[in-house]
C-alpha cells in the first residue's frame, strides 16, 4: 500500500508539470526584436521611427560595395561621365558604360533597392492614412512618405528609360501605391512623372520647415527634389520657384566657401540642405562612395581620378580646385589627378542636396524664363564665392547656359552624377577626352541606350505582365 | 587539470567498487564458442565487481568462493552462469544468441531487431572506432544506404551536411532531427566526442520516425552514448593517437608568373585591337606600355617586361609568390587521447569517459581543440524503481581563420584570385622591400597610399590573406552541458511508467579581432566583436508502457506526453579603436554596436504506439503523434501525424523452416505521414517591423518581409517496402528497401516580382517526391581462428521530382523548379564553344516560332543575355551513392578498409570559371588551361580569346559544369594486437597498435576541388578536406 502510494506520487509530480503548462504554454513565445504595425501607426513617434528606418535604409549595405544605397546610384552616374576616371576596382564597368544587362548586379540593385524603398513608403502612407493620428500629424508624415516615394520613382524613371523629353509615351517601370503580391505591368514615363509630381506637390504643400534632423525631409528638401524633376521635365517656372524655395533665395547666406575644403563629410554644413548622416556605430563602412573611393590618403579603395581636361577648368584660386598629382605620375597617366575634396572615415556624412546646386538650378531656370541677367547674377554669386579672383564672364545666350552647366560640374563633381544627369536630360552624348583609362569605347552618343538599364531578369521571371520582349531593342 | 580529473575518477570508482574478502580459491578455465577459444569474454562473480576477461586463448583465472555464481557474458552470445563447486576448473562454451534478439534503440524506446517493421540502420561503435571523425555524423558516410553526406571542408569541428532519403524540403530544414539519449539536440554536434558513442541509429521511414511527428520528415538520427553493464568488471580503456594531415586532393593548377604576364599582355592587346579598333601593331605597343599600369605591380623591375610583340624581355623576377605554400597547412597535427572506465555491480552500472582532441585544419592557424567528459549511471534502486542519470560537459575552441567563401581574407578564394605576380611583403616603387622599424618586412595589403607602382593591387586590395591569418583572430568557443535524468516505475510486470527530464545548455562565444594597424579595420584602430549566445533546451517526457502476452498474442502499448522548450538568449557587442595587442572590448575607444534578443520556441505533444505480434512471426505496429508548435498561428498550430507498419517473418513458416539456402527472410511495409517545421525561423507567420534601423539618435524600424499568416506544417507521406534476407547459415545477408516520400505544402519562399518591393513570401506551395532503392549486402567470407574476412556493401539510388507547383516554374539560381523535374537539375545557358572567326564565346539560343514557343531547333549567339536557359539533363544529385567495407584479420593483424562513392552528379565549378575569366579584369589568378585560347581567326577551340574588356565568356553556363563521380578511401585502419602472452605479464588485457588513415585516396572525375562540395552542386571557394594519417595505441586493463 505504501509502495503504491510512493509510485503514484512520483507519477503525480511528473504529470503536474504537464498540467501546469496549460494553454498559454504555446502562446507565450513572441518576437522580442520586432514590433507590430499597431505600435508603428499608433502614435506619431511610432511612425517617425518608421521614417527613421527608411532614412537609414537609404545608406544601408544593400547588395555590395558598388550597390549599397542612394549614394552608389549617384556615384555610378558620376563615373559614367568624362570628368571622372575610375580605377579598375568597384564601379569599373559603370565607368566603361558597360553595365546594364538584365542579370547584372547594377541592374538588379537599382531596381530592387528603389522598389524596396517605395514599398516602405507605401506602407507608411497607407498606414498613417488609416490610423487615428491627428490630421496635422497625418499631413506631415504622409508628406515625408510621398516625397521619398517620388524621389525613388524619379530614379527608376531616369535609370530605366530615355529621358522624358525623348518620348513620354515610352514604357516605364510599374507603379505601386499599395502593397501588392502580384507584379504589375509596365507603365509609361508620362504616368510615372504624373505620380511623381502629384506626390511632390502634395509634400511641398503639406510639409513644414521643421524636421527631426537634417537627414529628414522637410519643405525645402521636397522643393529640392521637385526642382530636379522640373529640370528633367523642362518646367522652368516650376524649377525656378522650387529651387529658390529649397535654398531660401539668398545665396550669400547659404554659401560658405571655406567649408568646401573641410572634407565633405559634415551634415551640419550650412550648404547642405539634405544629407545622409553616419556615425561610428551606424556606418556603411567601405560602401560609402564617393568618399571611400575618392580619398587617396586614407586606406580604402583609391578608385577616383580626374580627367586633365576637367581639372583644367579650375583656376588656381578656386576653393574647389583640390586636385593634385599625388602619385607623381606623368600627365598622360590616368592617375595624374586626385582630389582631396572627400575625407573618408566611417562616420563621413554624404551630401544629397546642397544649396549651390539649387542656386544653379534657379539660374538655369531664369535663363529659360527670360531673365538671363538674373541667371548670370546668380551664377556669379556662386562663382565669386568660390574664387576670390574670379572674373565675371561676358557670356550670353547659349554660352551662358553652357557656363551654368559647366559650373554645375565644377561645383558638384563626384557627388550626384551631375554630368550624366545633364547629358541625359539635354539629350547630349558624353565624349571621353584627355587621359582616360577607358576612352572612346565608353563614349555615349546623344540618346544612347547606354543611358539606361535593361529590365532585370528576376522581374521578367516572376512578373506575369512582363516578359522577355520588354528588353527587345533596349 | 588532468591530474585533478584522475583524482576525481578514482574517488568515484572507490565509491562504487565493493571489495570482498570472503574465503576464496582460484578458478580457471577456457571459454570458447563454435569456432574455438573466445577472447574478451567478461567473467564475473555475480553480484560483485570481482571479474576479469578471457585472454587471447580464451583462458581466465578468477578468485571465487564455493557457492558463488560466475557469469560469462559476451556481446552477441547468450550469457551463461555457473555455480562454483569443488572443481577448480570451469570450461564454458558460449552459443551465439539469435541475432534477432539484438535490441535496437528506436524512437522513445527499444525493440528487438526482429520486431522492427520500419527502415532502421544501426552504426555501432565498431564502425565509428575504425574512423577518425571529429564530428560524429561523418561516420555515417559510406555505411548507411540512402544517406548522402557531404563533408564540410578543411576546418576541423565543422559538421557535415546530411540528407536522408533525398531532399524533402526546399526552404525549410532538410537536415534530419538529431536525438541524443532520447532528447532532441539543439547544440553543436561537434561537442559530442565519437568515442563516447555506443551507436548511431538512422531512422528512415515513417514507421520509425512518426513518433517524432512534426520534426520527423527528414529522418532521425538517434545518438546513444555508452553505458556500463550490470555485473561486469571494471574496464579501463585508453586510446591515444597522433597524426599528420595534408590536403585530400590537389588544388587547381595556376599559371606561372612569366606566362601570366604574356597572357595579360595578350588580353590587353586583344581589347585594344578588337574592342577599341586599334591596328595590330598599335594594339601590341599600347598593351606593352599599359601592362604594368593595368596590373599595378611590376615583379620584373624593368619598365615594360613584355615587349610590343608579346615576348618577355627578362625572366628575372624580384618576387614570385606561391600563395598556397603560405596559406595551406600540409603538415597539420592531430592528436587525440581518450580514457574510459566502465563496469557495473549487481544493481548499478556506470560509464565514465573523457576525451581530448586537438586537430589543426587544412589552412594555417586553423585548429580545433576539445575536451569532453561524460558520466552515465543507471541504478536499480528497488525491484520496482530504476533511476538513471546521464551527464556530459564539453568545452571546445575553434580557431577559425576565414578560409571559405568570398570575403577578402578568405584563404581559399585568395589562392584562386591573387596571382603570383603580387608580392607577399610590401615593396617600394623600385621593387625593393620596405621594412618596419624592427627591420622586418611588412605584409603587402595592396593599397599603399599614393604609391604609383607596386602600391595598388586590383584584386582584393586592402587585404593580405597571409597577414590575415596572424593579424585577425576568429575564435568559436563552445560549452555544452547536458543532464538527463529518469525514473522508471514498474507498477506490475506489465505496466510501467517512466519520466524523463533532459536539460541542455549550449553556450556559443564567437570572438573576432581585426588588427589595429593592418587590414579592414585599420582606419578605425582595429575592431573586436563578440557574440555570446545561450541556447537552453528542456524536454520533459512522461511515458506509460503496457506489455502483455496472451498466448501467441504479444501486445505493447506506449502512451507518451512530451513538452519541448527552447530558449535562445543572444548578446553581442562590438567596439573599435584599440592599442596594439589589446584585444578585449574593455580596450575599445568607441563602441560600434550592441545587440541582443530573446527567442523562445515551444512544442507540446501527445503520442502513442501500439505494437502487436502473433507468434513473433506477424508484426503490426501503429504510431500516432499530435504536435502543437509555437511557430505557427494559433488557428493552424496543431498537426496530427501517424504511421502503420507490418512485417512477416516468412522463414518462420513451415515451408521455409530448415531451408538450406535461405536461413532468414522477413518482408516489411510501412506507411505514414510526417511533418516538418524546422528551418523557417521562429515566427514565420508574422509580418513585423524590425528594430535596429536607427538614424543617429532617433530609433528606427523597417518593415520586414511580407508574411503568410496561415503558414502551416510541411507534410510528408512516406511509404517503405523492404526485405531482409540471409543465406547459407547467415553467412550472407541482404537488405533491400524501396521508399517513396511525397512532401506536400512545402514551405517555400515563393518569388514575387521584385517591383512589388518584396522579393519573396514564405508560404505553403507545391510538393516534391523522393523515391529510390536501397541495398545493403553483408558477407562473412571467411571465418576461421586465424583468418577472418568480411565484406559489406551498401548503395542507394535516389530520385527527386517536383510533383506540384502553383505556377509554371521558379528560377532559383542555377536551377529551375518545374513539375516533373528534379529540384536539382541544372537550368542554365548552354555553352556553344567559340566562334572561330572572332574568338568570342557563343551560347545556344532556341529558335522560336511565331507564337514565341521553341521549335526545337537552336542557333548560336554571342550575346549571353539572348541565349536560352534550358534544362541540361544534368543534376547535382548523384544517381548512386554508397560504401564498401572490407575487414580482414590474419592472426593478430587486422585491416579495415572503407570506401565511399558517388556517381552521376554534376558540379558547377565557379572557382574554375574564375580562373578561366581570361583576364577580363586585370590581376586575377588564371588557369594554365588558357593555353587553348583562341588566338587567330580560324582557330577551333573551346576557350575564347583573352580580352581585358567586360564580357560574359565565363558567365554561368554549361562551360563550367562538370561530371562529379568519385570513389574515396575514406578510412583505412590497420592494427596489430600484441598477444596476451606478452601483455598479460604487464597486467594489460589488450594492447593494440594501429595506423589510421582518412581520405588516403580520392579518385574523382573532376580535378582541382574536393568532390564533396554541396547538395546543390555549386562551389564557394571552400577549404579542402584533409587527408589524415595517424598512429595510435589502444590499451585496456
Amino acid at each position: 500500500m505504501k509502495k503504491t502510494f510512493i509510485k503514484l506520487s512520483i507519477v503525480f509530480f511528473s504529470t503536474m508539470f504537464v498540467v501546469s503548462c496549460g494553454k498559454d504554454y504555446l502562446n507565450d513565445p513572441a518576437p522580442t526584436d520586432a514590433v507590430t504595425s499597431d505600435v508603428i501607426f499608433g502614435s506619431r513617434t511610432g511612425a517617425e521611427a518608421f521614417i527613421s528606418g527608411m532614412m537609414r535604409l537609404l545608406r544601408s549595405q544593400y547588395t555590395d560595395n558598388d550597390s549599397a544605397g542612394l549614394n552608389s546610384i549617384y556615384y555610378a552616374r558620376s563615373v559614367k561621365g568624362n570628368d571622372i576616371i575610375q580605377r579598375a576596382t568597384w564601379f569599373l564597368y559603370d565607368y566603361a558604360n558597360d553595365n546594364r544587362e538584365p542579370t547584372y548586379r547594377r541592374t538588379n540593385f537599382t531596381w530592387k533597392f528603389c522598389y524596396d524603398v517605395i514599398n516602405q513608403t507605401n506602407t507608411l502612407i497607407n498606414g498613417v492614412a488609416a490610423s487615428e493620428l491627428s490630421d496635422i500629424d497625418k499631413k506631415e508624415l504622409i508628406g515625408q512618405g510621398k516625397a521619398l516615394r517620388a524621389l525613388f520613382y524619379f530614379q527608376l524613371a531616369m535609370e530605366f528609360q530615355h529621358t522624358y523629353s525623348y518620348d513620354p509615351t515610352l514604357p516605364a517601370p510599374p507603379i505601386y501605391t499599395e502593397l501588392s503580391l502580384e507584379g504589375k505591368p509596365m507603365t509609361t514615363l508620362q504616368e510615372m512623372y504624373d505620380l511623381i509630381l502629384s506626390d511632390l506637390t502634395t509634400a511641398v504643400a503639406d510639409l513644414p520647415e521643421t524636421r527631426l534632423g537634417k537627414s529628414y525631409i522637410n519643405k525645402a528638401v521636397a522643393n529640392g527634389i521637385l526642382a530636379r524633376v522640373y529640370q528633367v521635365l523642362g518646367n522652368w517656372s516650376g524649377a525656378e520657384t522650387a529651387a529658390r524655395a529649397a535654398y531660401g533665395g539668398n545665396p550669400s547666406s547659404v554659401l560658405d566657401a571655406a567649408s568646401y575644403q573641410n572634407g565633405f563629410n559634415d551634415l551640419g554644413n550650412v550648404e547642405w540642405i539634405w544629407g545622409s548622416p553616419q556615425s561610428t556605430d551606424q556606418s556603411n563602412y567601405y560602401w560609402g562612395a564617393p568618399h571611400s573611393h575618392a580619398d587617396h590618403y586614407v586606406l580604402s579603395y583609391q578608385g577616383t581620378f580626374f580627367n586633365n581636361d576637367f581639372v583644367a577648368l579650375f583656376s588656381p584660386t578656386d576653393v574647389r580646385n583640390m586636385f593634385e598629382n599625388g602619385y607623381g605620375v606623368p600627365e598622360n597617366d590616368y592617375r595624374h589627378n586626385i582630389t582631396t575634396k572627400f575625407a573618408f572615415t566611417f562616420d563621413a556624412d554624404h551630401p544629397i542636396i546642397r544649396t549651390a546646386e539649387m542656386i544653379l538650378v534657379e539660374a538655369e531656370a531664369k535663363y529659360y524664363n527670360g531673365d538671363p541677367q538674373g541667371a548670370h547674377d546668380l551664377l556669379w554669386a556662386l562663382q565669386s564665392n568660390r574664387d576670390m579672383n574670379a572674373v565675371k564672364s561676358t557670356n550670353t545666350g547659349a554660352d551662358l547656359l553652357e557656363e551654368i552647366l559647366v559650373e554645375r560640374r565644377k561645383e558638384l563633381y563626384a557627388e550626384i552624377g551631375v554630368e550624366w544627369f545633364d547629358a541625359k536630360r539635354y539629350r547630349r552624348g558624353i565624349t571621353r577626352t584627355g587621359n582616360h583609362r577607358v576612352g572612346s569605347a565608353a563614349n555615349l552618343l546623344p540618346d544612347d541606350k547606354k543611358f539606361f538599364l535593361k529590365i532585370p531578369q528576376d522581374e521578367i521571371d516572376s512578373n506575369d505582365f512582363i516578359d522577355e520582349s520588354v528588353n527587345a531593342n533596349r | 587539470m588532468k591530474t585533478k580529473f584522475n583524482g576525481i575518477l578514482t574517488l568515484l570508482l572507490a565509491l562504487m567498487v565493493q571489495i570482498s574478502f570472503a574465503q576464496e580459491k582460484t578458478i580457471s578455465g577456457t571459454v570458447s564458442d563454435e569456432t574455438g577459444p573466445l577472447p574478451g569474454v567478461n567473467v564475473i562473480v555475480k553480484g560483485t565487481t570481482n571479474g576479469t576477461q578471457t585472454d587471447f586463448d580464451g583462458k581466465f583465472t578468477l578468485k571465487a568462493s564455493v557457492g558463488d555464481v560466475i557469469v560469462f557474458s559476451y556481446v552477441g552470445m547468450n550469457t551463461v552462469e555457473r555455480t562454483v563447486g569443488n572443481a577448480n576448473t570451469i570450461n564454458v562454451t558460449l552459443e551465439a544468441n539469435n541475432l534477432l534478439e539484438e535490441v535496437v534503440v528506436v524512437a522513445y524506446g527499444q525493440q528487438t531487431k526482429k520486431s522492427i517493421v520500419g527502415a532502421v540502420t544501426v552504426v555501432d561503435s565498431d564502425v565509428i572506432e575504425k574512423q577518425q571523425v571529429t564530428s560524429v555524423t561523418s561516420a555515417l558516410q559510406g555505411s548507411v544506404p540512402g544517406v548522402n553526406i557531404i563533408s564540410s571542408g578543411g576546418q576541423p569541428g565543422d559538421n557535415a551536411t546530411i540528407r536522408i532519403r533525398g531532399i524533402g524540403s526546399i526552404n525549410a530544414e532538410q537536415e534530419p532531427l538529431i536525438v541524443v539519449d532520447g532528447a532532441a539536440f539543439n547544440g553543436n554536434l561537434n561537442t559530442i566526442s565519437p568515442d563516447q558513442i555506443e551507436s548511431l541509429n538512422v531512422l528512415k521511414d515513417a514507421s520509425s520516425t512518426a513518433l517524432y511527428g512534426s520534426r520527423g520528415a527528414n529522418g532521425v538520427i538517434l545518438i546513444t552514448t555508452k553505458k556500463g553493464r550490470i555485473d561486469s568488471p571494471t574496464k579501463i580503456s585508453i586510446k591515444s593517437s597522433l597524426g599528420f594531415a595534408d590536403q585530400a586532393v590537389d588544388y587547381h593548377d595556376l599559371l606561372d608568373t612569366d606566362t601570366y604576364m604574356t597572357y595579360t599582355w595578350e588580353a590587353i592587346r586583344n581589347s585594344n585591337q578588337y574592342v577599341s579598333g586599334q591596328t595590330a601593331a598599335q594594339a601590341g605597343t599600347n598593351a606593352s606600355n599599359d601592362l604594368i599600369s593595368a596590373l599595378g605591380y611590376n615583379p620584373y623591375g624593368v619598365a615594360n617586361p613584355v615587349d610590343a610583340n608579346g615576348n618577355l624581355v627578362t625572366t628575372n623576377k624580384l618576387w614570385d609568390t606561391d600563395w598556397a605554400s603560405h596559406l595551406f597547412n600540409d603538415a597539420a597535427i592531430r592528436h587525440e587521447h581518450s580514457l574510459s572506465i566502465s563496469g557495473g555491480s549487481a544493481n548499478t552500472s556506470y560509464y565514465v569517459g573523457a576525451n581530448y582532441l586537438n586537430q589543426e585544419g587544412s589552412i594555417e592557424t586553423s585548429e580545433f581543440e576539445r575536451i569532453s567528459t561524460r558520466v552515465n549511471v543507471d541504478s536499480k534502486l528497488t525491484d520496482w524503481l530504476n533511476i538513471g542519470f546521464n551527464t556530459s560537459y564539453t568545452t571546445s575552441t575553434q580557431n577559425y581563420p576565414t578560409q571559405s567563401g568570398s570575403s577578402y581574407q578568405s584563404a581559399t578564394q585568395w589562392i584562386f584570385t591573387v596571382p603570383s605576380v603580387y608580392p607577399l611583403y610590401r615593396r617600394d616603387e623600385t621593387g625593393a622591400l620596405i621594412y618596419d622599424n624592427f627591420g622586418k618586412p611588412i605584409f603587402d595589403y595592396g593599397n599603399n597610399l599614393v604609391q604609383a607602382l607596386n602600391g595598388s593591387r586590383p584584386a582584393l586590395s586592402g587585404e593580405n590573406a597571409v597577414g590575415a591569418l596572424t593579424n585577425y583572430d576568429v575564435l568559436n568557443n563552445r560549452d555544452n552541458f547536458t543532464a538527463n535524468g529518469y525514473a522508471k516505475i514498474q507498477f506490475t510486470d506489465e505496466l510501467s511508467f517512466k519520466t524523463n527530464l533532459s536539460y541542455e545548455r549550449y553556450l556559443y562565444d564567437g570572438y573576432n579581432y581585426v588588427h589595429n594597424e593592418f587590414g579592414y579595420a585599420a582606419n578605425v584602430g582595429g575592431r573586436v566583436s563578440q557574440d555570446r549566445d545561450i541556447t537552453t533546451t528542456i524536454v520533459l517526457q512522461n511515458q506509460l508502457n503496457y506489455t502483455k502476452s496472451f498466448g501467441d498474442h504479444n501486445l505493447s502499448i506506449d502512451a507518451i506526453h512530451e513538452s519541448n522548450k527552447l530558449k535562445i538568449d543572444a548578446l553581442g557587442a562590438q567596439g573599435v579603436g584599440f592599442l596594439p595587442n589589446v584585444k578585449v572590448l574593455n580596450g575599445s575607444t568607441t563602441p560600434e554596436n550592441v545587440s541582443g534578443y530573446l527567442t523562445e520556441e515551444r512544442l507540446e505533444s501527445i503520442l502513442g504506439r501500439v505494437a502487436y505480434n502473433y507468434q513473433n512471426k506477424y508484426y503490426l505496429e501503429g504510431t500516432f503523434r499530435t504536435d502543437g508548435s509555437s511557430r505557427f498561428d494559433e488557428s493552424v498550430r496543431w498537426g496530427n501525424f501517424f504511421s502503420v507498419g507490418g512485417s512477416w517473418v516468412v522463414s518462420d513458416e513451415e515451408f521455409l523452416a530448415n531451408n538450406e539456402v535461405i536461413s532468414f527472410l522477413k518482408l516489411k511495409a510501412s506507411y505514414g505521414e510526417l511533418g516538418n517545421n524546422r528551418g523557417i525561423g521562429y515566427f514565420p507567420y508574422k509580418q513585423l517591423f524590425n528594430t535596429g534601423w536607427n538614424q543617429l539618435d532617433n530609433t528606427g524600424v523597417l518593415l520586414g518581409g511580407v508574411a503568410d499568416p496561415f503558414l502551416k506544417w510541411e507534410k510528408t507521406a512516406s511509404s517503405n517496402f523492404g526485405a531482409d534476407i540471409r543465406f547459407l547459415d547467415d553467412k550472407i545477408s541482404l537488405g533491400i528497401d524501396y521508399y517513396s516520400k511525397e512532401s506536400v505544402d512545402l514551405i517555400y519562399d515563393k518569388p514575387l516580382a521584385p517591383s512589388t518591393g518584396n522579393e519573396s513570401i514564405k508560404t505553403n506551395i507545391g510538393s516534391v517526391k523522393n523515391y529510390g532503392w536501397e541495398f545493403s549486402i553483408n558477407s562473412r567470407n571467411i571465418q576461421k581462428d586465424n583468418f577472418e574476412w568480411t565484406t559489406s556493401l551498401n548503395f542507394s539510388f535516389d530520385k527527386n521530382e517536383v510533383t506540384e507547383l502553383t505556377q509554371d516554374g521558379f528560377i532559383n539560381g542555377t536551377k529551375r523548379w518545374e513539375v516533373g523535374k528534379s529540384l536539382y537539375e541544372f537550368y542554365i545557358r548552354e555553352y556553344a564553344g567559340v566562334n572561330p572567326d572572332n574568338g568570342y564565346a557563343m551560347w545556344y539560343k532556341d529558335v522560336l516560332d511565331t507564337e514565341g514557343n521553341p521549335t526545337g531547333e537552336q542557333t548560336t549567339t554571342e550575346v549571353y543575355a539572348d541565349a536560352s536557359r534550358n534544362y541540361v539533363g544534368k543534376s547535382s544529385l548523384p544517381d548512386v551513392i554508397g560504401g564498401l567495407t572490407n575487414y580482414v584479420r590474419v592472426g593478430d593483424f587486422d585491416l579495415n578498409l572503407l570506401f565511399n562513392f558517388s556517381f552521376g552528379s554534376y558540379i558547377y565549378d565557379s572557382t574554375y570559371a574564375g580562373l578561366m575569366s581570361g583576364f577580363e579584369s586585370p590581376g586575377r589568378s588564371a588557369s594554365p588551361d588558357l593555353i587553348d585560347r583562341w588566338q587567330n581567326p580560324g582557330d577551333v577551340t573551346d576557350v575564347p580569346l583573352l580580352l581585358q574588356s567586360n564580357n560574359d565568356f565565363n558567365s554561368t553556363s554549361t562551360r563550367f559544369l562538370f561530371k562529379n563521380n568519385y570513389v574515396r578511401l575514406k578510412a583505412l585502419n590497420f592494427g596489430y594486437n600484441i598477444p596476451e602472452s606478452i601483455t598479460g605479464k604487464i597486467g594489460v588485457s589488450k594492447l593494440r597498435v594501429f595506423f589510421q588513415g582518412d581520405n588516403l585516396l580520392t579518385f574523382a572525375s573532376h580535378k582541382g576541388i574536393d568532390p564533396e562540395q554541396s547538395i546543390s552542386g555549386t562551389t564557394n571557394a571552400r577549404s579542402y578536406n584533409q587527408r589524415i594519417m595517424s598512429f595510435g595505441l589502444n590499451l585496456e586493463f
